[in-house]
């Protein structure tokens, strides 16, 4: 979509009708309907999903503001995983169901169509519950209904994020008028290349090639291990160049939006892959998940085994509405219960482990994370 | 809190011994403590001082000194 003509013909338009309006409020209520405009052209439907969480979420964040009560914070975020789950993850649950009824040959097959998924339904859901969370936190305001409307549409993120925070978005919603900066083009023009040429000459090059190299067709060992190595690149170049795009068209508006990719491929271990691919997804989960489900318990099993399997298997079944997603997420919450359980070991018997500060370590250790992460894409394929 | 949380810090995620950990101590952007890992020292400030810090508050921008986190903790 972020590739698409009608991305940037609706990109121009936005950003010049944008600075020729004088009020900052005025501007935000433009990105909004541009932005609801632009989801609109896509999926109809899901603009009216993003307008009526909207309305929920804003309504139980005035509550959770005015109250602190958890209780409001709880409705807030089961009713938004009921619209995730219900839209997202209903078709495969009923399809589940159907093939183990059918399995155990005990009661008829009741076949339940599938709901509608309504586009970005799955940033929308993480952002609003960061948003509700972080309201009862006490780390940031509810805002203006028009500026957290623009945060949940803001259509260069809305479809692959990142999953921004509010808490950044709104102070530049809000703030003064922005006028564009010769460094703000050189920056967004460069990343609207670099996302461009990742997207569609690297990983557009990669798929054709892992398609229609006749070497690879064959089943052969060495023929499916350059596959996956080419699928594991093709990927990264895929979701980076998307990233680019997102990030550099925003700062036409006049946005800084986070990071989400930093050379995740070249880290040492585990635990730093994950804080360099989709950083805004990991940030997300570190924070919503894998905390609050920390402080559930002080048994070290459950923090350093259960907890990372739980939360990178959700992580992965919100890639998609497909057990190979969780089965994914699972392998990589195993990879980091045995990094931590690594690091555990290694305080115990630092003289031991004293080749781990060589160089030659650090080289094969992100030959290892590296080869892990790729043999992990065998079940997101 | 700030010999407490020292003692803590050096005791349970420190491997190199050669290394004193000191109120300003980059811990988190230096790698002595890991992402992963600031989920038991979250826990162990909620044990300690009765406070649970926010999540989005415990990175390597607002949490990477024994000195940021006392500023931290008392916000809370």
């Amino acid at each position: 979509m972020l590739v698409s003509i009608t991305f940037y013909l609706f990109l121009v338009l936005s950003v010049g009708i944008f600075y020729l309006i004088p009020r900052q409020n005025i501007r935000v209520i433009w990105i909004s309907l541009a932005s609801l405009s632009f989801i609109t052209y896509h999926d109809w439907k899901a603009s009216i999903v993003v307008v009526i969480l909207t309305i929920m979420s804003y309504q139980i964040g005035r509550v959770v503001e005015k109250t602190k009560s958890v209780r409001s914070l709880q409705v807030g975020i089961i009713l938004l995983l009921l619209a995730l789950v219900l839209s997202k993850y209903f078709g495969l649950l009923s399809d589940t169901i159907n093939s183990l009824l059918e399995f155990m040959g005990l009661l008829p097959v009741i076949k339940i169509e599938k709901l509608f998924i309504p586009l970005g339904i799955s940033y929308i859901t993480f952002k609003h519950i960061s948003y509700l969370t972080d309201i009862y936190w006490g780390i940031t305001k509810r805002g203006t209904f028009l500026s957290f409307l623009c945060y949940s549409s803001f259509f260069p993120i809305f479809v692959a994020g990142p999953i921004e925070r509010f808490e950044r978005f709104n102070p530049q919603v809000s703030g003064e008028r922005h006028t564009l900066s010769s460094s703000d083009l050189e920056f967004a023009f460069r990343r609207i290349v670099y996302g461009l040429s990742k997207k569609l000459i690297l990983a557009d090059w990669l798929g054709y090639f892992i398609a229609h190299n006749s070497f690879l067709q064959q089943d052969f060992m060495l023929a499916s291990i350059i596959k996956l190595l080419c699928f594991s690149l093709q990927i990264y170049f895929d979701f980076a160049g998307y990233s680019d795009i997102a990030i550099g068209s925003s700062r036409l508006f006049g946005f800084k939006i986070m990071e989400n990719f930093n050379n995740p491929y070249l880290r040492s271990n585990i635990s730093l892959f994950w804080r360099n691919w989709h950083i805004s997804l990991s940030d997300w989960i570190r924070d919503y998940l894998f905390f609050p489900l920390g402080g559930v318990s002080r048994n070290k099993f459950w923090n350093i085994v259960l907890v990372p399997i739980i939360a990178m298997g959700l992580c992965g079944i919100w890639h998609g509405a497909a057990w190979k997603f969780l089965l994914w997420g699972v392998w990589h919450g195993i990879g980091i219960a045995i990094y931590q359980i690594w690091q555990q070991y290694k305080r115990a018997h630092k003289k031991q482990v004293a080749f781990t500060k060589s160089k030659i370590w650090l080289v094969l250790s992100t030959a290892i994370t590296f080869a892990f992460v790729t043999v992990g894409w065998l079940w997101f394929k | 809190m700030e010999e407490i949380l020292i003692e803590y810090i050096t005791h349970e995620f420190l491997e190199d011994d050669s290394i004193e950990i000191k109120a300003d101590t980059k811990l988190i952007s230096s790698g002595i403590i890991d992402s992963f890992s600031l989920v038991s020292l979250q826990n162990f400030i909620k044990d300690k001082f009765g406070k649970r810090i926010p999540s989005p508050r415990i990175t390597a921008d607002t949490f990477d000194t024994v000195n940021k986190m006392i500023e931290v903790i008392n916000q809370f």
